[in-house]
């Protein structure tokens, strides 16, 4: 194991009110890593829109669930799993189509639908989704670290 | 630190000034919905939103100027985006934002922007 290698958990009630704690708790682990500069506002805002969307979908406004964020960082990887316990709701479903937006579109409609889920596509190098039906839903967010840019 | 803070200003009888601070996020992206949606009801269609102060701005935030930009043009005035932070407008650009919307740097130019033509 390197002296870089970060790891870190909070758990949250599934509130929109927490928010806030869990990008200071992204951006003190992301401090001890060796996540470059750049990438800082991208990873916490990647994270801010998961867990969002846990709080908002998964849980569907139920206020009786906790989210966990688990990080674990190394010098190649800078990874953040998002553990709940709520309906499963695949943040990472539909990302080949969300590779580009439409804003104007969307303008022109007034919606928002999709907007988190195209920045963590965005931003992060892999987002993935695992569903135990009944038991625990996880999604895992990976930035690569390139250093020497 | 702000968490949020929305206070209103008329630069004349039809331009408002809506005036935001802290973090706009899904837990408050609502608050700032609902004075626009106010402003709406009372026939302020003509809008500049000062984004100065504005330290955070997720989705959910950036999602009330896509959700009101339209309803704005249908009653005959416009939103104007004034002064966003860098993380702001790292996220606007991401969201492609930055195209759609007119942005100015000042209470004069968002005036210029928003004069009824």
């Amino acid at each position: 194991m390197s002296d870089s290698h970060v790891t870190d958990r909070l758990e949250v009630v599934a509130h929109t009110r927490n928010l806030a704690i869990v990008r200071e708790f992204l951006h003190s682990a992301i401090k001890r890593s060796r996540l470059p500069q750049r990438d800082v506002n991208k990873v916490v805002l990647a994270v801010d829109e998961a867990v969002a969307n846990t709080i908002q979908h998964g849980y569907e406004g139920r206020t009786d669930g906790t989210v966990v964020v688990l990080i674990d960082a190394d010098d190649q990887r800078f990874t953040v799993r998002i553990r709940d316990n709520g309906v499963s709701y695949d943040s990472a479903k539909g990302s080949e189509a969300k590779a580009n937006i439409d804003m104007q579109a969307h303008i022109t409609a007034g919606s928002k639908r999709g907007l988190g889920l195209f920045i963590m596509r965005k931003v992060m190098d892999e987002v993935r989704y695992t569903s135990r039906e009944g038991d625990m839903n996880e999604l895992t967010l990976v930035k690569v670290i390139v250093s020497g840019q | 630190m702000r968490e949020f803070e929305i206070n209103l200003e008329e630069l004349s009888p039809d331009v408002t000034v809506v005036h935001v601070a802290g973090w706009l996020d899904a837990h408050t992206f609502e608050y700032m919905e609902q004075a626009i949606n106010n402003l709406f009801d009372e026939g302020k269609v003509r809008i500049a939103v000062n984004l100065a102060d504005v330290e955070y701005v997720s989705s959910s935030g950036a999602g009330v100027f896509i959700g009101t930009l339209s309803e704005s043009h249908e009653r005959g005035g416009d939103i104007v985006l004034m002064n966003p932070t860098e993380p702001v407008q790292e996220v606007f650009d991401m969201l492609g934002l930055s195209q759609v919307f007119k942005f100015a740097a000042s209470p004069k130019e968002a005036m210029k922007l928003l004069a009824k033509k």
